[in-house]
């Protein structure tokens, strides 16, 4: 592994014009006066450095949201391949990276999942620093480092990029720089650790997390997840914008003349009333009471048996498009634990 | 990257349609190249008609020798549009998946298999499996229980059944309706009832498969004769859309129902929260 890097702010563009070169560049645009969004940039002039939270999560550009799997005519039917075409995704912060390890896992987990691997293998992951606001709790997820899931990472120290590389792709986009990048000095090193301890102490929201696995099952029964479910809209709003949800579902799409049509995997949300539902019409989760509670038990507990992980990263997206204003998994947790009064569920 | 989608399915003809009662056929899959001969009691193939859908259908026949058999309701688009289909339209199958009843752990002991309604479909799996193995396995109990009389599965093999001295077999309707054909000793009463009169007991290995309602009366019973969870073995309802433990649809607690089930052993659901507790159903 090479050594890290420094890159001076002054030499960005040459650095985004070595992405460039890769393929089609995405990275946080400014679509509204609060909200942010992957898009795809031609200059770092588009670029949105301080965004923090886009509304999607980056896990849209390898498990896109409707993609076709089969397509069938005349009596036949075969494989679609996903689009040749290399994707960068510049901007992605720790909880994100963090999100794609984890769908990397899954998906890769057999049977592997050709569609969203070859996507994720025509691919180059630029990570970069943030500064959290009041709804980030990364750092109790323990997804607040760049984790393993990048291929180059940025840390902002001010007037340079401090830059991990991690992977061959990596290592060829930087040898290509030569010339604007030089190795980290020690100096460089002191302002990097500096960052990440101021950062450190910027979490405000005081989370503990050891006990969540026990947690989720004793308080089950817990009066709180009524009162959330009276007031949820069963909207579903929270999966799609969560990082590691992936729940799908596939359908076929049948052409006009039913002779020809393609089998299509979308985008599901626990959240909808008939996702556990099943012949008979009975319903394991007929209640917005039981899948918000599912949803919580699967973020915070719920992989811990199938894959010895927890698929919540703490990146606050949820909290901040839920509509009812009832998703805040942090206050939810504290009034679990106890820590928190809950006054008919305020957060 | 040279991946196969594990979505691709496995083109199948119909080999035979067999009608069983007004909604319920008997299909026949030709399966040319092996592709599911390694399939065991109780797992299920995802079976996709072009243009309509997949759904999770439960393999029927205790061994599956060129051809696959799958018994099918009318109930919903996939099944209704399989219903206007014949012999030599093909269909996809993908599978089998998960793991079901452990055939293995049951030698040597005595068994009770209980079906419900359309449960009784995996279950002939089983039975037909251990009729086979007969001598690596103790006493036998088969307990199949339906609403109405007439909507009785498998006649004929039920007859044969009843003829044989190496298995004790109930069969109980809540309502006798329609012809009831001598010498089919169809009782009144539900599944709960016949476990009650059965000679099940604690020594048993019991596999439970029916509606998602019944499991929890029929365990009561099986309580009150002793048996322990670690011997009882439940086929959950689930809709497994994917099959392959990736779209959620199926998961439950920490597992998912198509990849660690669908037969799961009772002691390892206790601590798992909505696994059989549901709402809504016709009853």
């Amino acid at each position: 592994m090479l050594k890290p890097v420094v890159l001076p702010k002054n030499a960005f563009k040459l650095f985004f014009q070595s992405l460039k070169g890769l393929g089609t560049v995405y990275a946080p645009v400014k679509v509204s006066e609060k909200s942010y969004s992957f898009k795809e940039v031609h200059s770092p002039e588009e670029i949105a450095f301080e965004a923090l939270r886009t509304i999607l999560p980056p896990k849209k550009f390898f498990y896109p949201q409707e993609e076709t799997l089969i397509r069938y005519k005349n009596g036949d039917f075969e494989e679609v391949q996903p689009e040749k075409k290399f994707q960068v995704i510049f901007g992605v912060h720790p909880c994100d990276l963090a999100s794609l390890g984890i769908l990397d896992t899954i998906f890769s987990s057999e049977p592997a999942d050709s569609h969203y691997l070859k996507r994720r293998e025509q691919s180059l992951l630029v990570g970069l620093s943030c500064m959290p606001d009041k709804h980030c709790f990364c750092n109790a997820m323990n997804a607040d480092t760049a984790g393993s899931a990048y291929d180059l990472f940025l840390t902002d120290t001010g007037e340079e990029y401090f830059i991990e590389i991690r992977s061959a792709k990596g290592v060829e986009l930087i040898k290509s720089l030569a010339e604007k990048v030089s190795d980290a000095n020690p100096e460089n090193h002191e302002a990097y650790k500096e960052f990440w301890k101021k950062r450190e102490a910027a979490f405000s929201h005081g989370l503990e997390t050891e006990n969540l696995r026990s947690l989720l099952d004793l308080e089950w029964e817990n009066q709180i997840w009524d009162e959330m479910g009276k007031r949820c809209l069963s909207c579903g709003n929270c999966t799609p914008v969560c990082p590691t949800c992936y729940c799908f579902d596939l359908v076929d799409i049948a052409g006009l003349n039913a002779k020809e049509g393609e089998r299509v995997r979308q985008w599901d949300s626990c959240q909808f009333v008939g996702f556990a539902q099943v012949n008979g019409d009975f319903n394991f989760r007929a209640t917005p009471a039981d899948r918000l509670k599912f949803w919580y038990r699967h973020k915070l507990h719920g992989f811990d048996d199938a894959y010895g992980f927890k698929t919540c990263v703490g990146c606050g997206r949820c909290t901040e498009s839920c509509p009812a204003g009832i998703d805040d998994i942090v206050q939810v947790v504290k009034i679990l634990q106890g820590k928190k009064e809950n006054k008919h569920y305020e957060p | 990257m040279n991946l196969k989608s594990p979505f691709l399915p496995q083109k199948s003809v119909i080999r035979s349609v067999v009608p069983m009662t007004h909604d319920n056929y008997l299909f026949e899959f030709r399966d040319s190249v092996g592709h599911f001969a390694s399939c065991k009691p109780g797992q299920f193939v995802e079976l996709w008609v072009p243009g309509v859908g997949e759904a999770p259908i439960s393999v029927c026949s205790g061994s599956i020798d060129g051809n696959l058999q799958l018994l099918i309701r009318k109930v919903g688009r996939v099944t209704s549009a399989l219903f206007d289909m014949q012999e030599g339209d093909w269909v996809g199958l993908r599978g089998p998946y998960g793991q079901g009843f452990p055939v293995e752990k049951y030698k040597g002991k005595d068994v009770c298999m209980v079906a419900g309604g359309l449960g009784v479909a995996p279950m002939r799996s089983l039975w037909q499996y251990i009729l086979d193995h007969r001598e690596d396995y103790g006493n036998l109990i088969l307990i199949y229980g339906m609403r109405h009389s007439i909507d009785l599965l498998f006649r004929a093999e039920f007859k044969q059944l009843l003829r044989r001295h190496d298995i004790d077999v109930f069969i109980a309707a809540e309502e006798i309706v329609g012809p009831d054909l001598p010498p089919m000793s169809v009782q009144l009463g539900r599944v709960t009832d016949m476990v009650r009169l059965s000679a099940v007991d604690a020594g048993y290995e019991v596999a439970i498969c029916g509606p998602p309602v019944m499991y929890k009366y029929v365990v009561q019973e099986l309580e009150k004769k002793s048996v322990p969870d670690s011997r009882i073995w439940l086929s959950l309802e689930r809709h497994m859309k994917c099959g392959i433990g990736k779209c959620g649809h199926c998961f439950i607690g920490g597992e998912f129902t198509c990849k660690e089930g669908p037969v799961f052993q009772l002691s390892e659901l206790r601590m798992l929260p909505e696994v059989i507790e549901c709402e809504g159903g016709a009853h």
